[in-house]
């Protein structure tokens, strides 16, 4: 009798294959001459590939490759290369994990394997609240992934001002990958979102292509707003952050937009369907400039060799009906633009100049919303879209050596160094150069070099001997304050104030009972801000987990490996730092 | 005459001569019958099954019945049903049976066209193999190593990515 399974026809062997583990593959490889074959199938390890992997890095062309016959790929040695970056990802977040020391290094190593890292990050991301170290896995695992699209997003907006063509929708996108929250896989995602809305557009309109320009102008800002896809739905505060962002536009239920992304939804449809649209630069408010083709006007009427048609404009933002050039002109005087200016700001933008635009938006809607801040309507991550708005400014910046350039720049290092050194690298390939020649190149570097030889050296050590015997509370401690009464984490202590003069004398740290000479800690609060508090102010809490804000307690993920229910404590993961807490 | 109602039954013959009576919904799992059934008609007379003796049908057909109800499966090339070897409970335990009988039902629903049960069987191969080394696989199975020491040794210096997981 033949033994069963070297019986089995090849066809069956194949499913048995596909069920099994690629690794479980190569073991039956090796048992006998018979599975030589199947088992180096070129199919089978390409089911492999796109079973085990749904992100691939542009260098792959991996579209490409599935197009070609299977057997003209080496598809095993894809997925082997997959499976090392996949382990590698996984050591050196561990490492990541394990102390504190050399962690910029460290990411970067994760970061240049491009997208190949991101289904592994993802997968830690993902942690059951099982695993020992839960909390730290997931953010760090999250600011890699984080630092992997900024690594995207940024490149775009170098290439826009190398002059390189960068569409405006991918330019814009660039913003939303700076979110995490976006959920944006990359900026592929966004022009896909778009060309749904080409597709429902054309659908709607199936004669579309037979209409004039102008009817093909106006029926498509009919369709935008009766499907509720531009402006900004009444009673919402214009200035909400979230508006400024052309992948929440597309995405969110709401789709509420300011009328630059309004304007650029609709630049999009428009071109699509064969208009010559722009977004126009009208000074506080982006409209659209549409222009007929050669040869005719906006009506389809036939022009006179030589003779252009004039230009129409649209405000998709606010309307469905054409805005006259002569209503924008009346504008225009009355807010004093010469007629120089005037022709400027009623032609069409260039994509540095929207993007620019964006960054200065938002930017605005961060200021407003520190004046009037409202906890709940905070659905994107202040700091990360700040950070956002301050690389596109300083890349975008129309003068190398404007002031502008100069003001943004300690703005950009001050986000960069306190809430993502790990972007050093970056900063380092796409700021630097920037300001070669100028006084603060030498700053730069400098500060670089010692953010650098910092995350390299280990941490100080803070062991508990006689003289801390007064510091009374332990790292991962929760605790209400006294007199502000917000709630925070112990990350640290010193056993006295450890803070400059010219900070105690502006705190009045002097005028506390115990003064300066009783323990002080670092904490992390509710806000995800950094305070430094004395002993006295401290009213330790035994919260539940669930009691606590869910962004303190992912932020905390940052110093802590897991929540302890017994103790009603975050566990240390700063060891390093704090061995005896 | 029958009019395919649900409580109609009809005769498979097995490969050893041996008449089973089935409901015709139940034989009607194997899209081989169902199509034999649609295209001639139901003439009353038994279907041979040439290629599966008794036992094996006894059991395909067992399979069948505890499955006649399963809404039926989605597509020749759907791959998600591939990336996962669970297998259901009642499966599991109907999968319990020596060797040569798992490996006889696989090609019984090969031949019969019974996707879902071709795919269980499959599962179950693929758990007897997964986290084993070759030498152990070859235990299992009971496969005689007919490479040369020089072509083993190649073999599993290629494949060393595997070994340390």
């Amino acid at each position: 009798m033949i033994p069963p399974l070297q019986g089995l026809p090849d066809e069956i062997l194949y499913i048995i294959l596909c069920h099994c583990h690629p690794c479980s593959t190569v073991s039956l490889e090796q048992t006998a001459r018979r599975f030589s074959t199947i088992t180096r199938e070129p199919l089978l390890w390409r089911f492999y590939c796109q079973s085990h992997f749904k992100f691939w890095d542009s260098r792959h062309d991996i579209d490409e490759k599935l197009n070609c016959p299977a057997s003209s790929i080496d598809w095993k040695e894809l997925f082997i290369a997959r499976y090392h970056i996949d382990r590698e990802t996984t050591q050196v977040l561990n490492s990541i994990l394990a102390n504190q020391t050399g962690r910029i290094r460290k990411f970067h190593t994760i970061t240049s394997f491009g997208y190949d890292a991101k289904d592994t990050l993802l997968t830690h991301i993902h942690s059951e609240s099982e695993e020992e170290d839960y909390l730290a896995r997931r953010y760090y695992a999250q600011a890699l992934l984080s630092c992997l699209h900024r690594s995207t997003a940024i490149p775009e907006w170098s290439r826009l001002r190398n002059g390189e063509d960068v569409s405006l929708e991918q330019a814009l996108g660039a913003f939303d990958l700076f979110l995490p929250e976006s959920g944006f896989d990359d900026l592929k995602q966004i022009t896909s979102n778009l060309d749904d809305i080409v597709t429902q557009f054309q659908r709607a309109y199936p004669d579309v292509r037979y209409f004039t320009p102008r009817q093909k102008a106006l029926s498509l800002a009919l369709y935008l707003r009766i499907s509720n896809l531009t402006g900004i739905d009444p009673g919402r505060d214009y200035h909400r952050l979230d508006h400024n962002f052309l992948g929440i536009a597309l995405t969110d239920p709401g789709h509420n937009s300011l009328p630059l992304i309004s304007a650029a939804i609709y630049c999009y449809v428009a071109q699509c369907v064969g208009l010559k649209a722009h977004p126009c630069g009208f000074p506080f408010h982006v409209h659209v400039i549409l222009r007929p083709p050669p040869g005719i006007d906006m009506d389809g009427n036939l022009l006179d060799e030589g003779d252009i048609g004039d230009p129409m404009y649209m405000d998709p933002f606010r309307s469905d009906k054409e805005t006259p050039a002569s209503d924008l002109q009346r504008q225009l005087s009355f807010l004093g633009a010469s007629s120089n200016e005037q022709s400027v700001f009623l032609q069409e933008s260039l994509p540095s100049e929207i993007i620019l635009r964006c960054g200065r938006n938002i930017l605005n809607s961060i200021h407003h919303n520190s004046e009037a801040p409202d906890l709940h309507l905070a659905t994107v991550d202040l700091v990360s879209a700040k950070y956002s708005a301050l690389w596109a400014s300083i890349l975008l910046a129309n003068e190398p050596r404007s002031i502008v350039l100069r003001d943004y720049l300690p703005w950009l290092m001050e986000v960069f160094a306190t809430d993502f050194t790990c972007d050093l690298y970056l900063i380092e390939q796409y700021i630097v150069p920037l300001f070669q020649d100028m006084p603060e190149y030498e700053h730069i570097l400098d500060s670089l070099h010692v953010m650098r030889t910092v995350d390299e050296r280990s941490k100080q050590i803070h062991q508990r001997s006689e003289e801390h015997n007064n510091v009374n509370y332990r790292v991962g401690q929760v605790f209400r304050h006294r007199r502000y009464n917000y709630r925070a984490i112990i990350i640290g202590w010193d056993s006295e104030c450890g803070a400059d003069e010219q900070w105690m004398r502006q705190m009045g740290i002097d005028r506390l009972q115990a003064g300066r000479h009783q323990s002080f800690y670092h904490a992390l609060v509710e806000d995800k801000t950094f305070r430094y508090v004395a002993e006295e102010n401290i009213e330790i809490i035994t919260p539940h987990v669930t009691d606590l804000p869910q962004l303190l307690v992912s932020a905390a993920g940052k110093y802590f490996k897991r929540w302890d229910q017994t103790t009603r404590t975050f566990i240390s993961n700063i060891k390093d730092e704090y061995p005896d807490d | 005459m029958s009019s395919g109602t649900p409580s109609s039954t009809i005769t498979l013959t097995s490969s050893d001569g041996v008449d089973v009576t089935v409901e015709r919904q139940v034989a009607e799992r194997s899209v081989l019958i169902k199509n034999m059934l649609e295209d001639l008609g139901d003439s009353g007379e038994a279907i041979p099954v040439p290629n599966v003796n008794e036992a094996v049908l006894k059991k395909v057909i067992e399979w069948c019945t505890h499955h006649k109800l399963d809404p039926p499966s989605a597509g020749d090339d759907d791959d998600s049903r591939r990336k996962t070897t669970d297998i259901d409970e009642w499966d599991q335990k109907f999968m319990q049976v020596d060797q040569e009988m798992l490996f006889e039902i696989i090609l019984a629903a090969n031949y019969l066209d019974i996707k879902a049960l071709l795919d269980v069987g499959c599962k179950t191969v693929a758990n007897m193999i997964k986290g084993k080394s070759p030498e152990e696989i070859r235990k299992t199975f009971n496969i005689q190593n007919d490479f040369t020491p020089e072509e083993e040794d190649q073999i599993r210096r290629e494949n060393e990515w595997a070994e340390d997981r």
